[in-house]
């Protein structure tokens, strides 16, 4: 079977007066259902690698393929979830929710009423971003990315601004929703817990340019539950990253 | 309910009858003669002697205010629309927007009239004139302070140079728009009557000339009071108009102050 999401070759480098080579030949792919993690020191270009996938600029050298069609530079073919708090904020969260459908073509308020209801959501419907918390926010901007119909979905580090129960309760929150209809996932982390509590793989980057230096199945069985960091693999599986981020880091 | 109590009426109000008072015992004080300082007592007196008269000037200001604020306003907003959509042309147009409010208006109404007759053109270009600016400015400045992630956003989720304008661009420039159309509001009441001044035959302005030059100051202050009240409805009502089209904007500023 084709793979939802294919790169081969990808590298990149911004021009300017300080010529920053942020990709080096990075290969990787999702498989259909798949939640596949990048894990990166920050500035390793992991979301310049996002940025290339939904075509915002050109790669210098290699192709993206989504569902084996050739993407470079083209636009619309993902779900995306981006790093910055990206609401807007005069629109109530319903228009919000429903704000890629509206750019793709078919707007379905029913669902999204019914998605912010799964989502705890329900009562905020006509209220405007401002009055939500970050957690609840995040929330919205990850249900909208689900409503929307490309079906690969790019999440950049959705909870890297929360503090550490939020973020926890939203893990939890995002693999029950995330269950409810596998789609296909490529996540942003640069936490080593939570890369293997949510992800199936976990490609792990270099500092730029950005390399993979190692890929980790994780062997959790799924509907997964937070006991298993208390597990003997997890913890052995995260002191090994831990260490291969560091000498990563050293080599610089 | 927060809307209403942010309105806010009454220390205004309070602080505009504490002034009339001081000016009117100020008066009886000095022993003002009338045509120096009338007294506000003497003045609302001549108001409602002069009532019918003033009401047909007044309506005719109130007319051309309006029609050259619409104008002004669509001329501002178009021309903002279409500097921004199209760089290379900002950059020629803008200095000549700029200069454009160096024309002394003075020097400007008697040609005008010259060349357009005694009628409401000349007017209402010269309203125009002052109008269209502020919007212009302040809804360039909008458009360009347009968050770059929202706008990165837009562009990864496969939104069109329409989509973005319309659904991203305008939306947060909106704020900005209010801004500049609250200062062409308070222009247009002035720009009517200092055009009138410069030639007409009816509207707050030409009563003005002539009650100045008959020595009726206390005539002078009802047209002054007049022109005051019609700034402060137009202001008003565009105050309503932006907590009705911005208020997601207005909500949090009257959150801040309610948290004070
Ligand atoms: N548009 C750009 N022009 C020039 N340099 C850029 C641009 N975008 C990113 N960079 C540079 O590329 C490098 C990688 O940036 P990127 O945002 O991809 O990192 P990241 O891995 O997502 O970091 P973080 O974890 O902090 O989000 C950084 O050094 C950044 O300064
Ligand atoms: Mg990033």
């Amino acid at each position: 079977m084709v793979n939802k999401l294919e790169i081969d070759g990808l590298t990149h480098t911004f021009g300017g007066q300080n010529n920053v080579h942020v990709l080096d030949d990075l290969s990787l792919s999702v498989a259909e259902g798949e939640f596949v993690t990048l894990l990166g020191p920050s500035g390793s270009g992991k979301s310049t690698i996002f940025n290339l996938i939904g075509g915002l600029f050109k790669p210098d050298q290699g192709d993206i393929f989504i569902e084996g069609e050739r993407v470079n530079g083209q636009r619309g073919h993902i779900s995306y979830l981006p790093q910055q708090d990206s609401l807007l904020p005069w629109r109530t969260i319903e228009d919000n929710v429903v704000l890629v459908q509206e750019i793709t073509g078919k707007v379905d308020k029913a669902a999204a009423r019914e998605w912010l209801e799964r989502a705890g959501l329900g009562g905020y419907g006509a209220s405007y971003p401002d009055v939500l918390s970050g957690g609840m926010r995040q929330r919205v901007a990850f249900i909208r990315s689900l409503l929307s119909p490309q079906e690969l979905m790019l999440l950049d580090e959705p909870f890297g601004a929360l503090d550490e129960l939020t973020r926890l309760d939203m893990q939890d929150w995002l693999l029950k929703i995330w269950e409810m209809d596998r789609r296909s996932v490529l996540f942003i982390t640069h936490s080593i817990e939570e890369a293997l509590y949510m992800s199936d793989r976990i490609l792990i980057l270099s500092d730029k340019p950005a390399r993979i230096v190692r890929e980790i199945e994780v062997p959790f069985a799924r509907p997964r539950h937070h006991d298993i960091t208390l597990d003997n693999t997890f913890n052995q599986l995260k002191r090994e990253i831990y260490q291969m981020l560091k000498v990563g880091n050293q080599n610089d | 309910m927060r809307r209403l109590s942010s309105w806010r009426l009454g220390p205004p109000i309070m602080a505009i009858l504490l002034i009339l008072v001081i000016w009117q015992i100020c008066v009886s004080l000095f022993d003002m003669p009338a045509w120096m300082l009338p007294s506000p007592v003497q003045i609302i007196q001549e108001g409602i002697a002069i009532y019918p008269r003033l009401l047909g000037h007044t309506l005719s200001t109130i007319q051309i205010a309006l029609g050259g604020f619409a104008i002004g306003v669509s001329v501002g907003i178009l021309l903002a629309v279409a500097l921004h959509l199209v760089p290379q042309v900002r950059q020629s147009v803008y200095p000549l927007m700029v200069l454009s409010q160096n024309i002394p208006i003075i020097a400007l109404a008697p040609l005008l009239v010259l060349w357009f007759g005694f009628g409401d053109l000349p007017k209402i270009l010269i309203i125009t004139l002052v109008c269209f600016f502020p919007v212009a400015v302040s809804l360039i400045d909008g458009f360009r302070q347009t968050s770059p992630t929202l706008k990165n956003y837009m562009q990864m989720i496969g939104a069109s140079r329409r989509q973005i304008f319309f659904k991203l661009e305008w939306p947060s420039a909106l704020p900005y728009f209010f801004s500049g159309l609250k200062i062409s509001a308070t222009y247009s009441v002035m720009g009517a009557v200092i055009a009138e001044w410069l030639g007409a035959q009816e509207g707050l302005g030409v009563f003005m000339t002539l009650a100045s030059s008959a020595f009726r100051t206390d005539q002078v202050f009802v047209a002054i009071f007049v022109i005051m009240a019609i700034s402060l409805i137009l202001f008003g009502f565009i105050l309503l108009l932006e907590k009705w089209l911005v208020p997601w904007d207005t909500d949090q500023k009257e959150a801040h102050k309610d948290g004070e």
